[in-house]
């Protein structure tokens, strides 16, 4: 059933997001502020279920492309988002009458409160992923044959860009190119889509997974429980490693944010030492020279002590932190899911292994 | 007075357009082939003045962007620029009714042929620049304020982007950097303007001067006349050297191709030396380290004896050549020109020296400053 998204809703919200986030989507505190700017100036923002989507609806996302480690530096005002769904709607020639959010991760999850709240639309609840990943064909819409295309691209100076290519690759392709040159981050809107694909193609609820998950983990520490333990059974995955950053490897490059972290384990897995590899979000997790998770799974960094999500950007040596697996949306571990989104993609020579058949 | 542009005007148009090119604006010989194709298949096209231009004309630029070195390689279908055009149509919500050559250059002047010959739009007879640029920027109609945007751009495979930016500059870093993406060239459609405007911001006869260039090459040769000579007369230039090739170092970098060569001198040049410098098109010639021209001002590579111009990708070791030099358009003399195609816009430390006091090659008395 719809309901209406406060400005106090949206901590909840953004931390729950970069949980899903798996290290990437974006700054979650500078994503809040945005939409809590957005919904204070413009009224709350009405969340409808996926059900509830008419038919006849005309969707489109709406976030961030680019480095996050650029994100954080050179910040977004809002407006640009709001830009970049007006040109969609504009290059489209029919109105947008819902707003998606394209994936659960740290800004991406709240930028769209930003749109939704400016332009007084509809916020679906679910995402295109289910998690965040880091290029633009790596949505599930896109295993539907749900085009990116007609898709807009703003920047903090004005400009505007309309993409119509062959094929989602293509369209990361390009719309990489000029957000490099846009600064290495642009504003996005893409994969227009009508209520009906909508609620075929889109994981639902992730909205409301990503409020619950902040409330749970604010709740495990006002109550002195285990913040972590809580996100681990919510999201029915398990713990891979505790321990503390002794290495971050970060470069900016080919307009990602892409490297490797180094955390010795403590406790159970002293002795230890795990390698998590990242481009944006977290992408293989490696425990002493095994591979213990890798994507399209879930591999979450969580602060050991507070469950707060660390980013990629965020990731600095001594932080203490533990590493978590999760299962992604089944849809992910089909055979055309991994083809976008598998070990091989990322130039890994490795098979996706579950989550829940690795060993412990 | 409407005239024709058929295949027998081709090889004259091409070659003169590539005189005017200095260096860049694509092979000649590529687009000229691209031209043939299409004015066969779809017959002549019709050249239209300036000055019979109606007030609300709509006009588009068609061109190709990107490293010419890298089309001589990734030769275009031909069925790009209409693509461009058909995604520049719809993002104004207009339709052409004039084809605008954007720049005087090998295959710049070609691309708009051939979008006009396929359909069937008459082509202005005037260009952009009075030359070729580099950049998309660099453009008479940016003085004029005329914004080159919204932009569509296509490549090969059928991949459209359309910008809308804030200004030309952006226009052009977009654009590279799509370009790049896209396999370094990309053909584009853009600078919408009315008649009226095209009257005040292009350079007009530009077609009408490569017509005559190529005319003035092929009679010369023919007439066993030195047919450099009758490229200097008719564009009042002088002859700035007459060397050999002796180096040239080129790099396709951000989207272009950039380098220098290197010319050792012959007869009233024996023992001095001749640096060209390029980004596409020539920018810089130094002779034993002394400027004797530079940009705005056309920088022409001719090969000696046959007039025949020489693009910078075709600069090569041993080539024999002569390198003339001609007044550029005096709008781009003025202080808002050089801010744009001056020397410092390229990141040269000097200031711009006229090659020559400003010859009557571009219209003559129809100059509008």
């Amino acid at each position: 059933m719809a309901r209406l998204i406060a400005a106090d809703d949206l901590a909840d919200i953004a931390r729950g997001a970069a949980v899903l986030g798996t290290g990437g989507g974006g700054d979650p505190y500078l994503g809040m502020l945005l939409a809590q700017l957005a919904i204070r100036a413009h009224g709350p923002v009405t969340l409808v279920e996926l059900d509830e989507v008419p038919d006849s609806a005309c969707c489109a996302d709406a976030g961030g492309m680019g480095a996050p480690t650029v994100g954080v530096e050179k910040l977004a005002s809002g407006d640009e988002h709001v830009r970049a769904f007006l040109a969609l709607e504009t290059a489209l020639g029919r109105p947008l009458t819902h707003v998606i959010c394209g994936e659960a991760g740290g800004s991406n999850s709240t930028l769209p409160f930003v749109v939704a709240a400016h332009l007084g639309r509809p916020l679906v609840d679910g995402d295109a992923m289910g998690r965040a990943f880091p290029e633009l064909q790596m949505a599930i819409p896109a295993i539907y044959g749900v085009s990116a295309c007609p898709l807009a691209l703003a920047d903090q100076q004005g400009n505007v860009v309309i993409l119509t290519a062959i094929d989602n690759r293509w369209t990361e392709r390009i719309a990489r190119a000029v957000t490099i040159e846009m600064g290495c981050t642009a504003a996005l809107s893409s994969y227009v889509m009508d209520g009906a694909t909508a609620r075929r193609s889109l994981v639902p609820g992730t909205i409301s997974l990503c409020q619950e998950l902040g409330r749970l983990i604010v709740t495990a520490r006002a109550a002195h429980d285990d913040p972590v333990e809580r996100v681990v059974e919510r999201l029915g995955g398990r713990r891979l490693f505790g321990g503390r950053v002794t290495d971050v490897g970060r470069r900016t490059e080919s307009g990602f944010a892409r490297g490797h972290a180094l955390i010795a384990g403590a406790d159970r897995w002293r002795d230890q030492e795990c390698r998590v590899e990242f481009q944006n979000e977290h992408l293989v997790a490696i425990r002493d020279g095994q591979l213990v998770a890798s994507v399209p799974d879930l591999i979450i960094v969580l602060d050991t002590d507070t469950a707060e999500p660390v980013t990629t950007e965020q990731l600095r040596y001594g932080l203490r932190v533990t590493v978590v697996a999760a299962p992604c949306d089944p849809r992910w571990r089909s055979p055309a899911g991994l083809a976008l989104v598998g070990p091989r993609y990322f130039g890994y020579a490795f098979d996706h292994v579950p989550v829940e058949d690795g060993g412990d | 007075m409407r005239r024709l542009i058929g295949e027998g005007e081709l090889a004259d148009l091409a070659q003169g357009a590539a005189v005017l090119g200095t260096g860049g604006g694509g092979p000649p010989y590529l687009g000229m082939l691209l031209a043939r194709r299409a004015v066969h298949e779809c017959g002549p096209v019709s050249l239209v003045s300036l000055d019979e231009l109606a007030d609300d004309a709509c006009c588009a630029d068609v061109a190709m962007m990107g490293a010419p070195t890298v089309l001589l390689e990734k030769v275009p279908s031909g069925e790009e620029p209409l693509r461009a055009l058909e995604a520049l149509e719809r993002a104004h919500r207009r339709t052409v009714t004039h084809i605008v050559c954007g720049e005087a250059g090998g295959v710049n002047s070609m691309v708009p042929v051939v979008a006009a010959a396929r359909r069937g739009l008459p082509m202005v007879d005037a260009d952009g620049i009075g030359r070729a640029f580099p950049e998309l920027q660099m453009m008479m109609p940016t003085l004029y304020g005329i914004t080159a945007a919204p932009l569509a751009i296509t490549d090969e495979r059928g991949n459209t982007g359309v910008l809308r930016t804030v200004d030309n500059r952006w226009t052009e870093r977009i654009a590279r950097a799509i370009t790049v993406e896209l396999g370094c060239n990309a053909s584009i459609a853009s600078y919408l303007m009315t008649g009226a405007q095209a009257r005040q911001a292009l350079v007009p006869r530009t077609l009408t001067l490569c017509l005559e260039l190529g005319e003035a090459i092929r009679c010369a040769r023919a007439a066993h006349r030195d047919p450099v000579a009758a490229v200097i007369e008719r564009l009042g230039g002088r002859r700035l050297f007459h060397g050999r090739v002796t180096d040239v170092d080129r790099r396709t970098v951000f989207g272009f191709a950039r380098g220098h060569a290197l010319m050792r001198g012959v007869g009233e040049w024996a023992d001095t030396e001749l640096r060209l410098e390029f980004q596409n098109e020539h920018l810089v010639a130094r002779r034993d380290g002394e400027l004797v021209a530079s940009v705005p001002d056309l920088i022409i590579v001719l090969q000696e004896a046959t007039a025949e111009p020489v693009t910078t990708e075709e600069l090569r070791y041993g080539l024999r050549v002569e390198v003339v030099g001609a007044a550029c358009d005096p709008r781009w003399r003025s202080q808002a020109g050089l801010a744009v195609a001056g020397p410092r816009a390229f990141g040269y430390d000097h200031e711009f020296v006229p090659v020559a006091a400003g010859g009557p090659h571009l219209g003559g008395a129809s100059w509008r400053a």
